[in-house]
């Protein structure tokens, strides 16, 4: 870690003489202002300490390739799995199931974005749909472009969110803007399995429409659910780390908005990617020390694609991704009790906070997709998952990291207290994650025999079997299940001591290797 | 339609109905191939203006990309255009999008390579073992790049061509010109290149939507519209291009559509009197083996000598590079000029003629009537392969003690200077015959000596020699 500040200095140094002035009316000043720093950052996430599962990390085996076609769209390494020809069926198989309507296409930054682009286009197109490309843009806002244009029958996001930049995914939008549910999704892939197309004739075909405002449409509606008076007169002073993706531009405005001074890094959306762009702590140290060298009062980490987001608080701690979904809880709840969906993979914090405010959290399998559809099912008034994606319904049915940017300076704001005092409220927990690759052809059967072993022996838990399989005690639990977006089985234990969580996560990898 | 009959892969490229046998899955795979062949270098991409012509360019694009290609996108522009940017990129090839005189239900990719002349056959094949293979070159995520949209390559094309001219002289005559674009890739460029040339420029049919108001194809029938505009607007000349502006084909201050032999005949004349009034050395014309007689009548008036190639651009166009061709083309109205590059160009071929009625000091009609008549008749006779070489074999032993070429079909060529040749097409299952003479009557007892061997009780109408 001692080498790592100089050189963010450097970083933030070059950075600051290139900046374009719309995102930021005070830059840092010089760089004798870093190197004071102290060369020690404090540690990362105090309470929730996430594991980094390096343990298990085998390379790809021979035989398999890094694609995954599921429900949730197709996902890929570029130039292994993912093809243009896998692109081009799946979109065609997209325009024939929307029948050829128009359809709405988003992209992220990586530097593949153009491939997959042309791809999606091409396919979409043959089909008779009218296409509307809006460029690059964070795929929460393709969603709501895509429920508010009348016309719309559905959209194509092209971006692998949290996924390093070797990958890309395509994610499928229904025509309300929410992504494809489980019934849709697998009506899609029987459509790409079937193989048969429409075949737009050539005075059919339609030609390409672009769209660059979908951004500020949705920034305009963020505005509109927050107070944006209190906030402004708040005057936070606050840093992002736009991870050169699609918010690069579109968070500075919404800050700007929100009458915050901003202090951008990480925000060129022609670059590549600074880091994985992954919201956790591992990738936050550029972050922290940019919010220690301003001194501001939060700072924010995007993924690629302005779903996932995560903290940093002005004490410069790197606040697990957990905490966003639970300090949105926790104030939301306050205000407006009622039920809060989130994903089996997240924190048991949550149910610890419901209990505060006489609500509920109901679980679903992991997936936008699914809490969707249980926040629908249940009338809730918060959703999303513990990887940092926040769904606030009152806006649309979407991971929306800019509405969560939104929502915490709100709370803040109202409640006068930095965000290490709300971090504070979120009960403690240890989380362990872990990762361990596995053969696709086996996944599968792994956890089926770990299913069988659990169903001996329970251990003293009460068994989930929502995905995968979830043994749960008083105080603690313990998560195993398939990866939805790549080939590897995931676990995540928790509880409220160190100690104890890494037994569970202990006793799950040990399951996973006798079934292996 | 059935997707068998509507889809040709060949050494000229490929070529289908779209909404039918060109799936965007399918072009991806040529693309890759192609991205594949050039290893992974700079292609230069553009199309005319069907209206398939984004769902065509996309699949390219992804499949180039793919394959790790720095991808310059022209858009809309003329084939010339794209392979002169070729050149001028220093690209390491190119796809030109478009089926030329196809009717607009069809498209096709067109593949060039760095010195902007399309593949040659044995490159061709080569590219289609790469497909066939299904093996492409993969970039990853990392080192994929970004398309390079590129705003500048018209402007490129008109300046070259233009260093070829005599500007001067041509501003000098302020011809008034009608241009027909066909609602084709000569849209975007013809009017602003006639303007630079100090023409006064009427233009119809020149909206870039690929909804072309009569066949591409600038052949007599149609060049009606043409025609009438000319004689509406007193012009001196009209201009026809096909769709993706490589052809011309001219219509006289009189309204009449002189035929498309003359373009390539009118631009000779340009060139060869250039050359000897500069003192150059005499260099040879290079025209295909269906190109019309014109040609030797005029090489021989300036001493040059007249090579023959088998029928397609790129014969004629390796030809000329080899033996140092001063001027050339093919007789369906391409006309390819070294001087500023080795691709049919619809503006080199106006600029040509322009600058030849500029120098004579005369009418379109003047100049055609002071050169040699011929009469050609161009048909062509719906066969399968196997029918074809049946009818080429019994040509060749029936006409085997007069002259005879026998390296694309036959060509069977007479004492009085008539000719006529027979070769089965590469686009089309169908064999086509070409007839010139110097008397109607002698074009007529040609065909009916050809007639019987190529099983036709009646010859389809005639059409185009593409």
């Amino acid at each position: 870690m001692r080498s790592l500040l100089p050189w963010v200095g450097e970083e933030l140094g070059m950075r600051a003489s290139q900046k374009k002035d719309f995102s930021s009316p005070k830059r840092l000043q010089n760089k004798t202002h870093l190197e004071n720093t102290p060369q020690e950052p404090p540690e990362a996430g105090a309470k929730f300490s996430i594991g980094g599962g390096k343990r298990f990390a085998f390379g790809f085996s021979q035989l398999m390739k890094p694609l995954k076609l599921s429900m949730m769209g197709v996902r890929g390494v570029i130039g292994q799995g993912l093809t243009p020809e896998l692109v081009v069926d799946f979109a065609q198989a997209f325009g024939t199931y929307v029948e050829g309507g128009t359809v709405l296409v988003s992209r992220d930054t990586r530097p593949s974005g153009d491939m997959m682009r042309s791809a999606v286009l091409s396919g979409l197109i043959a089909t008779g749909c009218r296409v509307v490309d809006l460029g690059v843009c964070p795929t929460p806002s393709l969603q709501l472009a895509v429920a508010d244009r009348p016309d719309a029958v559905g959209g194509i996001a092209i971006s692998a969110g949290h996924n390093a930049v070797e990958w890309n995914a395509l994610k499928f939008v229904a025509s309300d803007g929410k992504l494809l549910n489980s019934y849709q999704g697998e009506e899609l892939l029987d459509v790409y399995h079937l193989g048969q197309f429409r075949g737009a004739r050539w005075n059919e075909l339609k030609a390409v429409e672009y769209d660059d405002s979908a951004v500020e449409r949705h920034i305009q509606r963020i505005l509109s659910i927050l107070d944006v008076e209190r906030i402004r007169a708040a005057g936070f002073r606050v840093a992002v780390d736009c991870c050169n993706g699609a918010c690069s531009i579109s968070t500075p405005r919404l800050l700007q908005e929100l009458g915050c001074e901003v202090i951008t890094i990480n925000d060129d959306p022609n670059e590549l990617f600074p880091h994985d762009p992954e919201p956790n702590p591992g990738n936050m140290s550029q972050l922290r020390a940019l919010v220690k060298a301003s001194r501001a009062d939060v700072g924010f980490c995007h993924d690629a694609d302005g779903e996932r987001l995560a903290l940093v608080t002005e004490d410069f701690r790197a606040l697990s991704e957990e905490y966003t979904l639970a300090i949105i809880a926790d104030q939301v709840l306050s205000r407006t009790p009622g039920t809060v969906v989130c994903n089996v993979s997240t924190s048991l914090a949550l149910e610890k906070i419901a209990a505060r405010y006489n609500s509920n959290v109901i679980r679903t399998r992991v997936g936008q997709a699914y809490v969707v559809e249980g926040m629908i099912a249940s009338g809730a008034v918060l959703g999303g998952e513990g990887s940092g994606g926040v769904i606030f319904p009152k806006l649309h049915y979407a991971h929306d990291s800019m509405a969560a940017i939104g929502h915490i300076l709100g709370f803040m704001a109202e409640t006068r207290k930095p965000l290490s005092a709300l971090a504070e409220a979120v009960p403690s927990y240890f989380m362990i994650k872990e990762k361990i690759y596995c053969p696709p052809e086996q996944v599968y059967s792994v956890l089926q025999r770990i299913r069988e072993s659990v169903e001996e022996n329970p251990h003293g838990a009460e068994v989930d079997p929502t995905e995968g399989i979830r043994l749960l005690w008083e105080d603690a639990a313990v998560h195993v299940r398939a990866s939805i977006t790549e080939p590897l089985i995931r676990i995540i234990s928790e509880a409220q001591t160190q100690e104890r969580a890494e037994e569970l996560a202990g006793l799950m990898i040990a399951m996973v290797q006798t079934c292996l | 339609m059935k997707g068998v009959q509507t889809l040709k892969i060949s050494i000229s490229g490929v070529r289908g109905v779209v909404g039918d046998s060109l799936t965007p899955t399918l072009l991806v795979k040529f693309a890759q191939s192609f991205g594949t062949y050039t290893n992974g270098g700079t292609v230069v991409v553009g199309s005319d203006t069907r209206t398939s012509r984004e769902m065509v360019k996309h699949a390219v694009l992804a499949g180039l990309l793919a394959t790790g290609c720095q991808v310059v996108d022209l858009g809309i522009c003329p084939v010339p255009t794209v392979q002169l940017a070729v050149e001028r990129l220093h690209a390491s090839g190119g796809i030109a999008i478009t089926a030329s005189h196809n009717p607009a239900e069809w498209n096709a990719l067109k593949f060039i390579r760095p010195d902007g002349i399309f593949l040659s056959t044995y490159q061709a094949e080569e590219l289609l073992d790469i497909y066939h293979q299904g093996e492409f070159r993969l970039a990853d995520g990392i080192s994929m790049r970004r398309v390079r949209v590129e705003k500048g390559a018209l402007e490129a094309h008109m300046n070259a061509v233009m260093a070829c001219l005599d500007v001067d002289t041509i501003r000098r005559r302020r011809f008034r010109v009608v241009a027909d674009c066909c609602n084709g890739a000569g849209s975007v460029v013809t009017s602003e290149f006639l303007k630079r040339l100090g023409c006064e420029v009427i233009t119809i049919n020149d909206t870039p939507n690929g909804i072309f108001p009569h066949p591409p194809e600038p052949v007599q029938e149609n060049l009606t519209q043409l025609c009438e505009a000319v004689v509406a607007h007193g012009a001196e000349v009209g201009f026809a291009q096909d769709a993706d502006a490589d052809r011309l084909a001219i219509v006289s201050d009189k309204g009449e559509a002189i035929g498309e032999e003359y373009t390539v005949s009118l631009a000779t004349e340009l060139v060869l009197g250039k050359e000897q009034r500069e003192g150059l050395p005499a260099r040879p014309v290079v025209v295909n083996l269906s190109t019309t007689a014109l040609i030797d009548d005029i090489a021989a008036k300036y001493g040059c000598p007249v090579i023959r190639t088998p029928v397609g651009e790129v014969n004629v166009a390796d030809t000329m590079k080899r033996e140092g061709g001063a001027i050339g083309g093919e007789g369906n109205g391409g006309v390819i000029w070294p001087e500023v590059h080795y691709g049919r160009d619809s503006l080199v071929a106006m600029g040509t003629v322009l600058q030849l009625l500029a120098e004579r000091e005369c009418s379109v009609s003047e100049l055609v009537a002071s050169l040699p008549k011929y009469h050609m008749q161009k048909l062509k006779v719906p066969c399968t392969s196997e029918q074809a070489q049946r009818m080429l074999s019994a040509i060749k032993a029936r006409f085997a003690s007069h002259r005879i070429d026998t390296r694309d079909g036959v060509k069977v060529s007479f004492e009085d200077g008539s000719w006529f040749h027979v070769r089965a097409s590469r686009t089309e299952p169908l064999v086509r015959l070409v007839v010139e003479a110097k008397t109607e009557k002698r074009v007529n007892e040609l065909i009916e000596s050809v007639q019987e061997y190529l099983g036709a009780e009646e010859f389809a109408k005639p059409t185009f020699a593409g």
